[in-house]
């Protein structure tokens, strides 16, 4: 078990004038939650592409649970989820279904006794309805995606890819989602997701990378990151709105560099020599009531914004994301 | 290896479960039938009319050639009623026309024959009638007329027309019978001719038909992001092969039911052409069915399924490299014309097997699949010249697959405009 779940070294990949991954390092502990982020463009598909052999890298080498990733039968342990669901229109859900277990190398009869058990957990299988016998066209969108997430683990693999799993969910199939993959996690298994929502990843993720540009910006475990941040930044939340006085304390430069401004809310990082009692005491002789000041690490996004910047979620938004 | 069987068997089942497969498989042979049976039928129901005696027959000629032409057109109709004979003298005629005319116009007759000197000179006769657009009525007139003034010549020169018709009776026909390396084949010519025909268009329509099918459905794959989500599982390659197989499977499976289906239609024949009211003595050239070596049934399916590889490789590439339905035809086209230009060169070599334009066109991997089966029903193929094909068209298949396989490996997983043959260059390089 020594062996990561993926190693990933010095990978580059360009398509024509672009450079979608530059020199990519990283690697995925076994039996954690990974988390890839970055913006749109940041170059996330086409690593987690690279990982399954759907692209070729133009140079570098990937391992997967200790074997080149090339190696056979390395891709019947990996389950992939793609960014834009793709099934067979005109086909029986479970004929769909059986078809990609296959693929994976499971038998027909073990991959109709899953089917069967997953439809039913998902509630495609009910006693009024067996959406199983449709054909997929016939389904709701929705519904369509619980069909791609079953083809993704018909196979229990061992490793778990989910390229943007929560874009497009309803707040109800998210947090299934985010059950589900707690649930991988406990059962031994390892999932990496990719996405551009912060909170998500900085609730569910054991280790994270970010990347943006085609470059890693930085990754490790999500406690270190932010500890290695250290606890410069302030969670400050105040009754009623920001009056004049108590905004024009929080834009003093020698106390606050950078503030995450939600209203009533605020991330604040303090300046470099900056003294938290003293911004406290400034704020209440500014007349706000203060319900919360507590210093803290900061938070994935503040992490994100403060390395990545905003031009690098600006800018390459488009191509291979 | 196990999943271009998974690949293949899913191709194959959804393919021969669609409803467009079953139609086609069960109407293919019925049409072929239709094809068969209704030039029998057409052919029964040009018969002359029943009431052609029933005619007028104004003679001015002033010698008996009416009265000779009314007998004859009885006798070749015995149940019939006999043609009125009206002779006239020739100022008359006018008058006799009118009155024709108005016992056509009250269906007392079917119509009226001109009999005048310019029919005795054998130029010309005339005829009105309700039927006159029927061809095959007239042609019956046309011969009676020209029997009866010919025999009426003779008659005339003191020569017995029964002895005339004895000596001038020469019909020869030609029995043609093919000689191979066996032997005599029995059958006729003109029917292995029709054989090589048939299987050439055949092999044709089957590329052409599943070989495009192929290039929808991976376009499909593609559009539907299915493609991702299987490439993920197993190598394009593997995916390419599976689909090849697959399809290729389910057109030998169509041709093979067609085929059966044909065989128990021709046994039945007899009993449908008479539901559909021809005459069995119409049947009496039955339709033999060429011999065919089993050697050349082995070299016919090889030809079939290596141009089927060539051409589907060369069509999945196609559906992997354009985006959408629009595009989809044109990007086609250079293998289209490929196929298209095997199809031309038919003409040509089925009248001259042998020549240098045959011999090539059967040894070029494009067009040797088609070219090739057809020289083999019409003449014997040297067989160095058989194995020389069938490896041009096994190396050309495999660099089709070898190809195609790089395209569309690149090419699944690209969206946007269709790619210049530069980036095609660099996909192939790339992949």
């Amino acid at each position: 078990m020594a062996d990561p779940a993926v190693r990933i070294q010095s990978v580059t990949k360009r398509f024509d004038a672009t450079l979608a991954v530059n020199d990519l390092s990283l690697v995925v502990p076994r039996g954690s939650v990974y988390g890839l982020l970055g913006p749109n463009g940041a170059g996330k598909t086409t690593t987690i592409r690279m990982i399954l052999d759907i692209i070729v890298p133009d140079s570098g080498s990937i391992e997967i649970l200790g074997q080149p990733h090339l190696a056979d039968g390395v891709s019947n342990r990996v389950g992939y989820l793609p960014e834009e669901r793709g099934l067979y229109k005109k086909m029986q859900v479970r004929r769909v279904l059986r078809f990609l277990a296959e693929l994976k190398g499971v038998d027909a009869k073990t991959a109709d006794a899953r089917i069967t058990k997953w439809l039913e957990r998902l509630e495609l299988k009910t006693a009024e309805k067996d959406w199983g016998l449709a054909k997929v066209d016939e389904l709701s969108r929705g519904m369509q995606q619980k069909v791609q997430f079953i083809g993704t683990l018909l196979h229990e693999p061992d490793l778990v890819i989910l390229d943007e799993p929560f874009s497009g969910l309803d707040p109800i199939n998210s947090q299934a989602l985010k059950d589900t993959i707690v649930e991988l996690k406990r059962a031994g298994k390892t999932v990496i997701f990719s996405t551009h929502l912060m909170d998500n990843a900085e609730r569910l993720c054991d280790s994270v990378c970010i990347v943006a540009r085609g470059v890693k910006v930085l990754d490790g475990e999500v406690a270190a990151v932010k500890a290695s941040r250290g606890t410069r930044n302030v969670a400050l939340a105040i009754d009623g709105d920001a009056t004049g006085p108590v905004r024009h304390v929080l834009a003093d430069p020698m106390l606050v560099t950078r503030m995450d401004d939600q209203n009533r809310f605020f991330e604040i990082e303090l300046a470099p020599k900056a003294d938290p009692q003293e911004l406290l005491r400034k704020v209440v002789a500014a007349g706000a009531t203060v319900r919360r000041f507590e210093l803290i690490s900061p938070s994935l996004h503040q992490i994100f914004l403060e390395r990545v910047g905003a031009t690098g979620v600006e800018e390459g938004m488009s191509g291979h994301g | 290896m196990g999943k271009v069987w998974v690949v293949f068997k899913r191709e194959y089942i959804e393919r021969v479960r669609s409803k467009w497969f079953i139609i086609a498989t069960l109407l293919g042979p019925v049409l072929m039938g239709l094809l068969i049976v209704v030039p029998n039928v057409l052919a029964a129901r040009t018969k002359t009319s029943a009431g052609l005696t029933n005619v007028v027959i104004i003679d001015a000629t002033g010698s008996d050639l009416g009265a000779r032409v009314a007998k004859s057109l009885a006798t070749s109709m015995p149940n019939a009623r006999e043609p009125r004979v009206r002779s006239i003298k020739i100022e008359r005629l006018a008058d006799e026309e009118k009155r024709a005319t108005a016992e056509v116009i009250n269906r007392e007759a079917l119509g009226y024959v001109v009999l005048d000197a310019n029919t005795m000179g054998g130029k010309e006769m005339r005829y009105a009638g309700r039927n006159a657009t029927s061809l095959v009525d007239i042609g019956s007139l046309e011969r009676t007329v020209r029997q009866s003034l010919l025999n009426m010549r003779l008659e005339n020169e003191g020569i017995d027309p029964g002895r005339v018709a004895v000596l001038t009776n020469v019909r020869l026909e030609t029995k043609t019978e093919k000689i191979t390396d066996r032997g005599r084949e029995g059958a006729s010519g003109m029917a292995s001719l029709f054989f090589g025909y048939a299987i050439a268009l055949l092999l044709y329509m089957m590329i052409a038909i599943y070989g495009q099918s192929i290039m929808r459905g991976v376009l499909e794959e593609k559009t539907n992001r299915v493609a991702e989500v299987v490439v993920a599982s197993v190598k394009p390659d593997i995916l390419l092969t599976g689909k090849i197989l697959g399809s290729g499977s389910v057109a030998v499976t169509q041709v093979l039911v067609w085929l059966a289906m044909s065989f128990l239609i021709y046994l039945v024949r007899v009993p449908i052409l008479e539901l559909f009211g021809a005459a069995p003595a119409m049947l009496g050239g039955a339709i033999r069915i060429p011999s065919v070596d089993p050697l050349v049934g082995v070299a016919l399916f090889l030809f079939f399924i290596l141009g089927f590889t060539f051409y589907a490789a060369l069509f999945g590439a196609v559906g992997a490299m354009v985006s959408n339905q629009e595009d989809i035809q044109q990007a086609a086209m250079p293998v289209m014309l490929l196929l298209v230009s095997s199809i031309i060169f038919m003409s040509p070599i089925l009248l001259a097997p042998s020549s240098t334009l045959a011999v090539t066109m059967s040894l070029l991997p494009f067009s040797a699949p088609l070219m090739m089966p057809l020289r083999m029903a019409l003449i014997a193929v040297p067989w160095y010249e058989i194995i020389g094909s069938l490896v041009s068209v096994t190396v050309g298949s495999a660099i089709a697959i070898w190809l195609s396989a790089r395209i569309y490996r690149v090419g699944l997983l690209m969206y946007g405009k269709r790619p210049s043959l530069k980036e095609l260059g660099r996909w192939i390089r790339m992949a």
